[in-house]
């Protein structure tokens, strides 16, 4: 049986308006990646690495070409379909938390259960807080959890709705080695126990010798190796 | 979708942010309390009245006039209730003469009113005595009389004894508290007499009386009212006899409330508005600060629709809290009226009482408004919200709003801007002036507006000053995400509206002061004889300690314009001519501080070879009489054509002067006999007054004294009790909208931290950042000042030419200082919120963002 292809970028290419002439950022880009990898991309600031995460995620439109998650077509998507193929099927993980200020670490856990509607949101949530080891900390803040603390919580909101792909943009980036290994040790877990498929923007060296495969960037070009 | 997500995020957001939000949220209930507690207070006096008035006039209709019932016109009447069923009817007469005690040694004539009414009288109401008696027609039966209080001392009289009146003496058998069909305040020109019908037949009094009015009362079906009123005017229309209901009688008043309640209840959704207005700047500044949440939510798969409906929900619950919190707040203000208070205005409108609590519809009108408002005025920030982005969580800077035109945004803010004029014509209850308030706003706010790029403009070489403070105090002023904008709207409207408020107070309170001055005259005498003034002028002067005032005057009748001869015998023709009435005429070579010529040249000094006349410039404008006219006058018998060469406006509520709708230049009349009114401000003490009165009146029994001390006395207090009302609410409008200033002004502080930290990691201490601050603020409040300042003139002049009908006038001192204290207030506020801004320690910004 072929191996399901999650995610498949046809001729990607984003262009932005930079004074009077455009700028290409992401040059024309193929890629594949099937379901359960574990893709780290590098490459130095500025060469389009977060640009290619968000036009995954369907947060940036691409000027030319395609993206299909799981055989959609994200490119053909209006916002508000988008918003909800992403809370269904993307879970995202941001270098710097962007967890709700407003919100008790239990519910911004809750917020894509209650999005999609889930009945047993709170369940589900605490249940998720617990695999991130962080039973007793539900009812607190953001502001009164530590950066790992934080980026625990971000990645269990990440996994709220059993998302077939988890993409995350430096997510040890902000943290100490010590927070930043249990960060990977989770993200690893989830690889290997859910199957789900991970692409993962980073620096650490750690990370990428422990993913699948390594994605270069340079200049807006993908290397592949 | 799930709508319990949306609310469960509402209640959230609501729990983090209520504090910040809560100060605006306040600022309209103390909007919402003004207008729910002034309308429900001056609903309660109408009520109160709309519930007495038939026991004001005591019956249903009344026919009134001052000539004697005729044959013609009973047989009319007559014939016109034959077509109502149930009708019963009463007649009253109504006549000035004098009274005098029978026996004992002060036999003095005192002025009286005298009223002769019939056993049914009164229809509804009831006579209240002095004492446990109550009131029987029984009384008045065989020369009984009952009389005022003052009767009593006045002719020194008591229970028991006779006055006589006329060709007649009557017995005193009680003293009146209370009648029904008069008011207090009205001005009589001596104390009541109450006796029967026949009784002032008997005592010769028709015959003789001018001054009799006379009424026929009716009581009929509740439904047959106003087709009766309307058909007796029909059949009627060639009579001196008027008709009118119990509804009309009390209308004067009616309309003067309603024009109040209209009033208060503007200034009560200005400072709504005002709140509103602090709801915009706080919801835009809320969102700014949320822009992160926002695509975060949306990140993670929230659609516009339900982020939307987080926030609108957010402020709908503020909203209704707000305006429930002002329901409050105008139960508790009303709780808190003095029962004197309302004791005395019931006294002053004619009826018992008058029950005060919130009225429904008061109540509800003010929740509408509260819950419209905020929603009118938040939306437009918060359609921003569409906007977001979730790819700026992957990107540092700002949310980087469509260059595109933005027709969701444009067709929003004309609905709320229609949704606005409509409210304030509710409000207002009148379409002109609701347009012309919301008019004033919006004029003021585009101005505003408009002024944002001059300003930047003006200040643009500032940005090459050498001094650091005066360049980046300029430069901030078009940075992006700066707050010229916010600060030039808000602090303009607020200045505009305070501003005007206040101005419009101080018109009102400086024509009531008119009438209320301490040192006017309070007694008057009619009828003076030319050879009897130096006479008066002595008794006077011996015992008071007012000089008199001597105006001549004569009663003249207009026949004729321009050899126009009226024909006297048809009321309705004189009547179409406006010139059938009997005027009083004067004459004096000078004009009165109240007058003033508009057209044609007033007289010198010299006395007239031909008649001249001046005329009031109603008469020139509704009665097409013109310069050059030549109009007929007839006096005592003789006819004196005098020609108009003046056109004069009087002030009529500068009553000191009194006014003339006609004035003669002097030597008009040749010799013709003429009689003085005079005025003087009576001696202290109700006995040295008397005192004066009967002095006056045993030397010259023609001459009618009247002390309007009494009647002077209920017209300030009552314009007391106004000027009150008018100066609390303005102290209201000064209070709130400062309050909103200072929280528009200090939520700009929020955008300034980040900007500030990084001034001061490079090195710029607290003393030049608050310099920057204090010329970036005094300039925003200078020109804010400056347009609220001009576009309040506007405001006033609206207010009390087309609201109040009153004269306005321009308080140039008010405009300057207010345009100063707004610039100090904002430089003020500024400063004082940003103190924490100057404070804090650079990293903790630089952290948070």
């Amino acid at each position: 049986m072929p191996e399901k292809k999650m995610i498949e970028l046809q001729g990607v290419c984003k262009k932005v308006a930079s004074g009077n002439h455009s700028l290409t950022i992401l040059q024309p880009t193929d890629l594949s990646v099937a379901a359960g990898e574990f893709v780290s991309i590098i490459g130095p600031s500025g060469s389009g690495k977060s640009t290619l995460l968000g036009l995954i995620a369907g947060l940036d439109v691409p000027t030319s070409g395609h993206v299909f998650v799981d055989t959609v077509d994200v490119t053909d998507l209006d916002e508000d379909r988008l918003a909800k193929f992403r809370g269904e099927n993307v879970g995202f993980v941001f270098q710097f938390f962007h967890l709700i200020p407003s919100l008790k670490a239990i519910e911004n856990i809750a917020v894509p259960l209650e999005i999609a509607g889930e009945r047993d949101a709170f369940k589900k949530a605490r249940d998720l807080l617990d695999e991130v080891g962080l039973t007793a900390r539900g009812d607190h803040y953001p502001w009164q959890l530590s950066g790992g603390e934080q980026q625990r919580v971000a990645i269990a909101r990440a996994l709220a709705n059993d998302p077939q792909v988890l993409l995350a943009d430096e997510p040890t980036g902000n943290l100490d080695s010590r927070s930043g290994g249990q960060v990977v040790d989770l993200l690893l877990k989830v690889n290997k126990v859910l199957g789900t498929t991970i692409v993962m923007v980073t620096h650490d060296s750690e990370l990428t010798s422990r993913s699948s495969r390594v994605l270069k960037m340079r200049d807006g070009k993908l290397d592949l190796h | 979708m799930s709508m319990l997500f949306v609310l469960k995020m509402m209640w959230r957001e609501l729990r983090a942010s209520w504090t910040r939000l809560t100060f605006f949220f306040l600022c309209l209930a103390i909007g919402v309390a003004s207008i729910v507690s002034l309308r429900s207070l001056v609903q309660n006096i109408q009520t109160s009245l709309d519930k007495e008035a038939k026991s004001v006039l005591g019956a249903d209709v009344s026919l009134r006039t001052e000539q004697p019932w005729s044959d013609e016109l009973d047989a009319v009447i007559k014939t016109r209730l034959l077509s109502v069923q149930s009708v019963q009817q009463t007649r009253t007469i109504d006549v000035t003469t004098v009274a005098r005690a029978n026996e004992g040694i002060d036999s003095t004539a005192r002025v009286v009113e005298v009223r002769g009414v019939e056993e049914a009288f009164p229809f509804y109401g009831a006579f209240e005595l002095l004492g446990s008696e109550d009131y029987s027609f029984d009384l008045l039966r065989d020369n009984g009389a009952l009389v005022a209080p003052e009767v009593l001392s006045q002719l020194n009289v008591s229970i028991g004894d006779r006055v006589i009146i006329g060709a007649l003496s009557f017995v005193v058998r009680g003293v009146i508290q209370k009648e029904p069909g008069r008011r207090m305040g009205g001005l009589g020109l001596g104390p009541r007499i109450l006796v029967s019908y026949v009784g002032v037949k008997d005592a010769g009094l028709q015959g003789v009386a001018s001054r009799a009015n006379r009424q026929l009362l009716l009581k009929v079906n509740e439904n047959r009212i106003e087709s009766l009123v309307d058909e007796l005017q029909v059949d009627l229309k060639d009579s001196f006899v008027r008709v009118s209901s119990y509804s009309e009688t009390g209308n004067r008043i009616q309309e003067n409330l309603k024009r109040t309640e209209n009033y208060l209840s503007l200034v009560g959704l200005g400072i709504v508005i005002l709140g509103g207005i602090g709801v915009w700047s706080v919801t835009r500044v809320f969102i700014q600060e949320r822009i992160r949440s926002i695509s975060i939510l949306k990140c993670l798969g929230s659609t516009n629709y339900q982020v939307l409906a987080i926030y609108v929900l957010q402020v709908l619950c503020l909203g209704i809290g707000g305006s429930f919190l002002g329901l409050g707040l105008a139960k508790v203000s009303l709780m808190s009226v003095p029962d004197s208070l309302t004791e005395q205005a019931a006294l002053m409108a004619g009826i018992s009482n008058i029950a005060i609590d919130i009225s429904s519809s008061a109540a509800l009108q003010g929740l509408a408004v509260g819950v419209l408002v905020s929603m009118f005025f938040a939306f437009v920030p918060l359609l921003e919200i569409r906007h977001v982005k979730p790819l700026l969580l992957m990107r540092q800077g700002g949310n980087e709003s469509e260059s595109d035109f933005d027709w969701v945004r444009t067709v929003t803010t004309a609905f709320v801007g229609l949704g606005l004029v409509l409210l304030a014509i509710w409000q207002a209850g009148s379409f002109e002036i609701g347009l012309y308030v919301v008019g004033g706003f919006s004029l003021v706010g585009c101005t505003l507006y408009g002024l944002v790029g001059v300003v930047k403009h003006v200040v643009s070489p500032l940005e090459k000053s050498r001094w650091f403070v005066i360049r980046h105090a300029a430069l901030s002023l078009r940075r992006p995400g700066n707050q010229t904008k916010v600060v030039l709207l808000s602090v303009g409207l607020g200045s505009f509206f305070i501003i005007g408020i206040q101005a419009t107070q101080l018109n009102i309170l400086r024509a009531f002061e008119l009438e209320l001055q301490e040192d006017g005259p309070d007694m008057f005498m009619i009828d003076v004889q030319q050879d009897q003034a130096d006479g008066v002028k002595e008794i006077v002067t011996s015992g008071g300690d007012g000089a008199l005032r001597l105006i001549p005057v004569l009663r003249a009748r207009i026949t004729g314009v321009d050899g126009k001869t009226l024909d006297f015998d048809s009321a309705r023709e004189a009547r179409s001519a406006g010139l059938g009435r009997e005027y009083t005429v004067t004459y004096r070579s000078f004009l009165e501080e109240n007058e003033k010529i508009l057209l044609g040249e007033f007289w010198d000094e010299t006395q007239a070879i031909e008649p001249e006349v001046s005329i009031e410039k109603d008469l020139y404008e509704d009665r097409d009489i013109n310069l050059g006219d030549v109009i007929h006058f007839n006096v005592m018998g003789r006819n004196f054509p005098a020609r108009v060469t003046s056109v004069r406006e009087v002030r009529w509520d500068d009553s000191r002067n009194g006014g003339f709708f006609f004035l003669f230049r002097p030597g008009s009349f040749g010799d013709a006999p003429h009689s003085y009114l005079a005025f003087v401000k009576g001696p202290e003490g109700s006995e040295a007054r008397i005192a004066v009165q009967q002095q006056i009146m045993s030397r010259y029994p023609n001459v009618s004294v009247i002390d309007g001390l009494t009647v002077i006395g209920t017209v300030r207090r009552m314009l007391d009790y106004v000027a009150l009302a008018i100066s609390i609410v303005g102290a209201i409008a000064l209070f709130s909208g400062s309050l909103i200033l200072i929280g528009s002004v200090a939520m700009t502080k929020f955008q300034r931290i980040y900007e500030s930290a990084i001034f001061k990691t490079l090195g710029v201490d607290s003393r030049s950042l608050g310099l920057m601050l204090a010329v970036e603020y005094g300039l925003l409040g200078f020109v804010a000042g400056v347009v609220g300042s001009i576009g309040s003139l506007f405001l006033t002049w609206v207010l009390t030419r087309q609201v109040f009908s009153l004269p306005w006038d321009p308080f140039v001192t008010l405009n300057i200082f207010g345009v100063i204290a707004t610039t100090a207030l904002v430089v003020l506020v500024g400063l004082l919120s940003s103190i924490d801004v100057l404070k804090r320690r650079p990293l903790a910004a630089l952290h948070a963002e």
